[in-house]
């Protein structure tokens, strides 16, 4: 959809025209969905937050205003604050495996390396379900959506360079996690 | 540059790649599912999702209503006792 259309369809959605609202949706719901799996881990509650992104959004339309950022950073931020509210109340219970997650089939591999390239995965999300969350959304614009360092910057209301430095300096400490995890696993 | 520094400058851009490449395999794009994306959207057409919306927020309202009851409730019953006790003590006087 060119910038100026969707312009346009901003427009009629703030003004409650719920049909200029489902195209908008329909143009965002995967790129939300995305963004809420990786941050939670299990497709049942990205399912719910995903479908809570659009409602809240829908309900809160007629308020936003375009301050020349892309109306995906006013969705992701919405999803930030609600992944927010779920950590929180999840905070008192325990964490849902990533084994709900859906799986990666490695087509070819004998069923043992095929094991330990998911638990491999599993492990790779969990780190990086543990730094911070603006390190996280970088790693998923950039990995997920395939974004340049300009758009995630646009998107995230940042320089170029301020993104590059970020970027370097998560997978910095990624790195040192894993070696961290790693250290912790083989003892000695 | 000294060509131990260089080695390690070289095995940490190589790390640095290696990461990048199990980060490109783990972190793949997803697609939710169609009943998922339809549901919710036949949901938004019909207008049907104003009932639930922010339901988390009006949950927090109701939390502090309550916790401002109780508040109201221990200040009144604080106040009562202290205007009873110079009342009681006017009488004695």
């Amino acid at each position: 959809m060119p910038e100026s259309e969707e312009q346009d369809t901003l427009q009629s959605a703030s003004q409650g025209d719920l049909e200029a609202f489902g195209v908008l949706y329909e143009k965002y719901v995967d790129r939300i969905f995305n963004y809420v799996y990786y941050r939670t881990g299990n497709v049942h509650d990205a399912e719910d937050l995903t479908a809570r992104v659009f409602y809240r959004a829908l309900h809160h339309i007629h308020t936003y205003t375009d301050r020349g950022v892309p109306f995906s950073a006013w969705l992701y931020r919405i999803a930030h604050n609600l992944i927010a509210n779920w950590h929180r109340d999840r905070s008192r219970h325990q964490e849902i495996p990533l084994s709900e997650a859906p799986t990666i089939h490695y087509k070819g591999a004998p069923l043992e390396v095929a094991l330990m390239q998911t638990q491999e995965r599993d492990s790779l999300l969990r780190l990086i379900r543990h730094l911070p969350s603006e390190r996280q959304h970088l790693l998923i614009l950039k990995f997920v959506e395939h974004m340049s360092n300009a758009e995630i910057g646009e998107t995230m209301g940042r320089s170029e360079g301020a993104v590059k430095s970020l970027y370097h300096r998560t997978l910095l400490a990624l790195r040192g996690e894993m070696e961290g995890s790693v250290l912790e696993e083989e003892p000695g | 540059m000294n060509p131990k520094m260089k080695q390690f400058a070289d095995a940490s851009i190589e790390k640095i790649t290696s990461l990048e490449n199990r980060l490109s395999g783990v972190l793949r794009p997803i697609k939710p599912r169609k009943e998922f994306v339809h549901g919710v959207a036949h949901r938004i057409q019909t207008g049907t999702p104003a009932a639930f919306v922010d339901y988390v927020s009006n949950w927090h309202i109701i939390a502090i209503l309550i916790a401002g009851l109780i508040s109201l409730a221990v200040f009144l019953a604080v106040v009562g006792r202290v205007l009873l006790s110079f009342l009681g003590k006017k009488r004695i006087a």
